[in-house]
């Protein structure tokens, strides 16, 4: 038996893990983002604005050269570091609004050229959620289109805390400027928040518009579902889908995040609500496992679980008249009293229904 | 900007040690019995508060007549009380009479030096604040403003509202905002810097075509406001009238190609009579360009 020296084994560089997850997924530490795409756009942005690049790389485990030299990848948890150092620095509170302007199409290729190409908003926003992985690996887009409107809605995918704010901002700047863009007009869209309202919202008001709800249940851009298929001046599908074809051929990455793939495989089960072992099983790694991961992340199952309740439980809400007993019924609970106690856990509203279906409706 | 004043700094730390040694060669030490604590702290302390004034200036200020002024006269105050410091060590032959003189001199004559560079100083402060007056107004907050355009922020928009409303109550004090028409594609299609440079050149254009009691702020973005003290909103439609019409005129030229930028913008007025915050939110709105408050699109063609 080989000597066991634990001193030793605690200097020695980790090894990559063995992937633990069968599932295509990847997580905070998982450096799968060319420093060259957005962590160059980032430093690009702030160079513009006479920010020190050193400064901003404190804490992200690059320096200058590697941005130089552009050979390496670098971790969500990495970009959310250097947006971190940027906001840190965004006396103005406008740093979040104004890279959300560059955001998008952004560097990446063949994907950014599809985005570009996309000759309605309807594929534009398919390709934006489909490709989370490469546009926006720190906040996944949900698209939920009913009863004549569509919901474009954030949620987090690696644990942002408290720089969860920023990026809210962040895309939905980049979303609002992008549309703008390629549609050659303002989109009506309303947006909703899921925050107290800041003590003054004019750079909301200016990078947005002046349709704004704060204190709703989550981050959310509202439209009229028509615009989904006007066609877009400078698109053309043809082209779309050559950049697709192109974009197939570059090596794969997984499509989203664990926390995101687990939101998804809650809300496909959302009437079952399997338990954390079911979840775990479907995932192909140990509960204990699946716990650890979800922490490193700054969640737990439960609060994931609850986030798709709540989510779900607006939009039927909304778009499909359920009111409490309905709603009770949909998730299979028998208990009214037991389904409001519930119900107020998830979203801390009371289950007094209109008023909670108002609170995410904006104006 | 200390680097600038890299040799008179060098010649002044020559003089203090000059001077420490012709006490040190000169003078006979006095016993430390003798030191008198009190004295020591008293005027070393001058010397190394002059001293650090001295720094502070040269630091914040660009060489100039005044800079002279006032770093001579620092200078002068400290190694005054330098050599005061230095006499509580060392007794000199009374004989010696250049130390009575560096005593008696330096000082007074540094006070004067500095006396003059206020003077001056003040002079220079008035012809800023005139050249400030449409960018600050009665007021002084050097962290509410916009690196970009070095005009006020919001914050600062909405204090001065309040102050105006306060002073003069009874009258009317108008508010114009201003939007550049598809900024965002100037900034999409010449880039970003140049998206920068328009919004410099609008601000320049903005503080030229307004009257010297009014004050022009970035609100946010490609946004700006322009208070209007003392004015119904007759006056005000006619100047923000005015303003677009300037920026439609605006003959700006790109850095790459040297292509001429046909700008416009979009304005809106209101007299500050209700809340400010309300004020400002109703302005807004009416600023949003038709299609963002359009309910739903014409049906797409099939």
């Amino acid at each position: 038996m080989p000597h066991w020296n634990p001193l030793r084994h605690a200097l020695r560089p980790q090894r990559r893990r063995p992937p633990e997850a069968v599932i295509d997924c990847y997580q905070a530490d998982t450096a799968f983002l060319p420093i060259r795409q957005h962590a160059s756009l980032v430093l690009e942005f702030a160079r513009e604005r006479e920010l020190p690049a050193a400064a901003l790389l404190q804490g992200t485990g690059y320096d200058e050269h590697d941005l130089l030299l552009g050979g390496c990848s670098v971790s969500p948890a990495s970009l959310l570091r250097l947006l971190g150092n940027l906001a840190a620095r965004d006396r103005a509170r406008d740093l979040s609004f104004e890279l959300g302007q560059h955001w998008l199409p952004g560097p990446h290729g063949a994907p950014s050229l599809a985005l570009l190409q996309a000759p309605r908003l309807a594929d534009a926003l398919a390709l934006l959620v489909d490709h989370q992985a490469t546009f926006c690996p720190l906040l996944g887009p949900r698209l939920h289109v009913a009863a004549g409107e569509l919901v474009l809605y954030w949620t987090d995918s690696i644990g942002a805390g408290p720089q969860l704010p920023f990026l809210v901002e962040l895309h939905m700047a980049a979303v609002t400027g992008l549309c703008r863009w390629l549609s050659g007009e303002r989109l009506p869209w309303r947006y909703c928040f899921n925050r107290t309202p800041p003590a003054f919202a004019e750079q909301h008001e200016v990078h947005l518009g002046s349709r704004l709800q704060f204190g709703s249940h989550f981050d959310a851009m509202v439209l009229d579902a028509a615009w989904l298929d006007r066609p877009w001046p400078g698109g053309s599908t043809g082209a779309m889908a050559l950049a697709l074809r192109q974009a197939g051929h570059e090596p794969a990455r997984a499509s989203r995040s664990l926390v995101q793939a687990l939101y998804d495989y809650l809300l496909a089960e959302i009437r079952r609500a399997p338990p954390l072992e079911q979840a775990a099983a479907a995932f192909g790694i140990s509960p204990a496992t699946l716990k650890r991961q979800l922490a490193r992340h700054r969640t737990h199952f439960q609060a994931v679980l609850d986030l798709v309740r709540t989510h779900q439980s607006l939009f039927l809400m909304r778009y499909h008249g359920y009111d409490q007993t309905a709603l009770a019924h949909y998730f299979g609970f028998h208990d009214a009293r037991n389904f409001r106690r519930s119900f107020k856990r998830w979203t801390g509203l009371a289950a007094d229904l209109p008023l909670a279906a108002a609170s995410f409706a904006p104006v | 900007m200390l680097h600038l004043y890299r040799f008179p700094l060098a010649v002044l730390a020559v003089i203090i040690a000059v001077l420490l040694l012709a006490y040190l060669g000169l003078g006979e030490p006095k016993p430390a019995a003798d030191w008198k604590w009190m004295d020591i702290a008293g005027e070393g302390g001058t010397a190394a508060m002059a001293g650090i004034w001295l720094l502070q200036v040269l630091s914040s200020r660009p060489r100039g007549r005044v800079t002279t002024l006032l770093a001579l006269g620092l200078a002068g105050v400290m190694l005054g009380a330098w050599v005061d410091c230095l006499d509580e060590f060392f007794v000199l032959d009374k004989a010696e009479l250049w130390d009575n003189w560096l005593e008696s001199l330096l000082s007074p004559l540094g006070m004067l030096l500095l006396t003059i560079g206020l003077a001056f100083w003040r002079q220079e402060q008035f012809s800023l604040t005139e050249h400030l007056q449409k960018r600050e107004r009665l007021f002084r907050e050097h962290r509410a403003f916009d690196r970009l355009t070095q005009l006020a922020n919001a914050d600062y928009l909405r204090r001065q509202i309040k102050l105006e409303r306060e002073r003069r109550p009874d009258q009317p004090c108008a508010l114009v905002l201003l939007d550049i028409d598809r900024f965002h594609a100037i900034n999409r299609e010449h880039g970003w810097a140049e998206g920068d440079r328009v919004l410099q050149a609008v601000a320049h254009l903005l503080l030229l075509n307004l009257r010297n009691d009014d004050l022009l702020c970035r609100y946010a973005g490609d946004r700006f406001a322009i208070l209007l003290p003392e004015t119904g909103l007759c006056v005000a439609n006619r100047l923000a009238e005015h303003l677009r019409f300037m920026i439609g005129h605006l003959a700006h030229t790109t850095r790459d190609h040297g292509a001429r930028l046909q700008l416009s913008a979009r304005v809106v007025s209101a007299v500050a009579d209700t809340r400010d915050e309300a004020l400002l939110a109703s302005l807004n709105a009416a600023l949003e360009p038709a299609s963002a408050r359009a309910p739903a699109p014409a049906p797409a063609p099939a």
